[in-house]
């Protein structure tokens, strides 16, 4: 849940856009671990992978509306967790 | 006559606008533990917090409907009262008076105790049952020795101080320095209610209020998004105070 939060927040950083390249570089992941989660993140909707070859060699992956809002509570639980000491 | 709730009249009413604004931000926390319990099921404290905050809750409920039928003439209840007792005016008080501060003193003794034992993690079940059995007894006896209640409340108060205190030492974070503060005011309403002075009662409602006031606050704060301050170097890992390493899986 950590490293779907972790990806999450370094797309939005981007202003909601990221390469695959620049996401494992900042997520700090393999190729073969970020695709697994990527695939992951695509299947509950949380990201697209926005797949215009004609433009660029690579496919942007954009945060959906899912995706922010799974963030904001993700963000909010790690709040409420520290808080409490739990 | 007998005084059946020890509020000053000057602040009757106002008693009950306190207790509903308690209510409220008892149940927003509530809904705000267990909302984060079904986004990860595998952190159960998250309910029992849940469980904690909304029996307080339904404490409050319970002495706002309580006193609501006791200040204001609720003909309808009050005939249900006489026709299960006696017809009787007074009985059929004595039935709201006695379930409903008696469901009050349970409820907010269960829901405290139920904050307090999170941070215990080695708790048997007979002493989760001993500590059962002494709400139980002070709740009922506290009908006749009111401030068995609020002596019990601050035991337990004393005890959830402790535990968070041991945790702010640690993590030094202001969320649960303000949640300290919170349970210390809580504490210090529960001293004032011991008193049976009707100015002191007062006060004690409105100690109460400032320290839901203060835990509307916290939510408030734990609700705004972080995200941003999350990362601001290349690397996530940096930002989040760790080695890079690449993550094993």
């Amino acid at each position: 849940m950590e490293i779907i939060s972790d990806m999450l927040v370094v797309i939005m950083q981007k202003g909601g856009s990221i390469k695959p390249t620049h996401l494992m570089y900042k997520a700090n992941l393999s190729h073969k671990q970020m695709k697994g989660y990527l695939d992951e993140l695509e299947k509950k909707n949380l990201i697209i992978k926005n797949n215009n070859e004609e433009k660029s060699k690579e496919s942007a992956i954009k945060i959906t509306e899912n995706g922010r809002t799974f963030l904001f509570k993700y963000s909010e639980m790690k709040q409420f967790e520290k808080t409490f000491g739990l | 006559m007998v005084r059946i709730v020890l509020t000053p009249d000057w602040f009757l009413g106002f008693d009950v606008l306190i207790e509903l604004f308690s209510f409220v931000v008892l149940a927003i926390f509530s809904v705000l533990s267990i909302r984060n319990y079904r986004l990860n099921k595998n952190k159960k404290n998250f309910l029992y917090i849940g469980i904690g905050f909304g029996l307080i809750a339904l404490a409050q409920l319970a002495t706002i409907l309580t006193k609501t039928v006791l200040y204001y003439d609720f003909s309808v209840i009050r005939q249900v009262g006489n026709a299960i007792v006696t017809s009787n005016f007074v009985s059929s008080v004595d039935i709201f008076y006695h379930i409903g501060f008696f469901f009050y003193r349970f409820l907010t003794l269960a829901g405290f105790y139920m904050i307090y034992r999170l941070h215990n993690k080695r708790t048997y079940l007979g002493e989760s049952l001993l500590f059962g059995y002494f709400i139980l007894l002070s709740a009922l006896l506290s009908t006749d020795m009111y401030y068995l209640f609020h002596l019990t409340c601050l035991g337990i108060l004393m005890l959830i101080i402790r535990n968070y205190y041991v945790i702010y030492k640690k993590n030094r974070f202001l969320n649960t320095k303000i949640l300290l503060i919170v349970f210390g005011i809580l504490a210090l309403g529960q001293i004032l209610f011991i008193f049976p002075n009707g100015a002191l009662q007062a006060t004690a409602n409105i100690v109460e209020l400032i320290s839901y006031g203060l835990l509307l606050f916290l939510a408030v704060k734990i609700r705004e998004n972080d995200t941003k301050k999350k990362s601001n170097g290349d690397n996530i890992r940096h930002a989040g105070g760790n080695h890079a390493k690449r993550r094993k899986h």
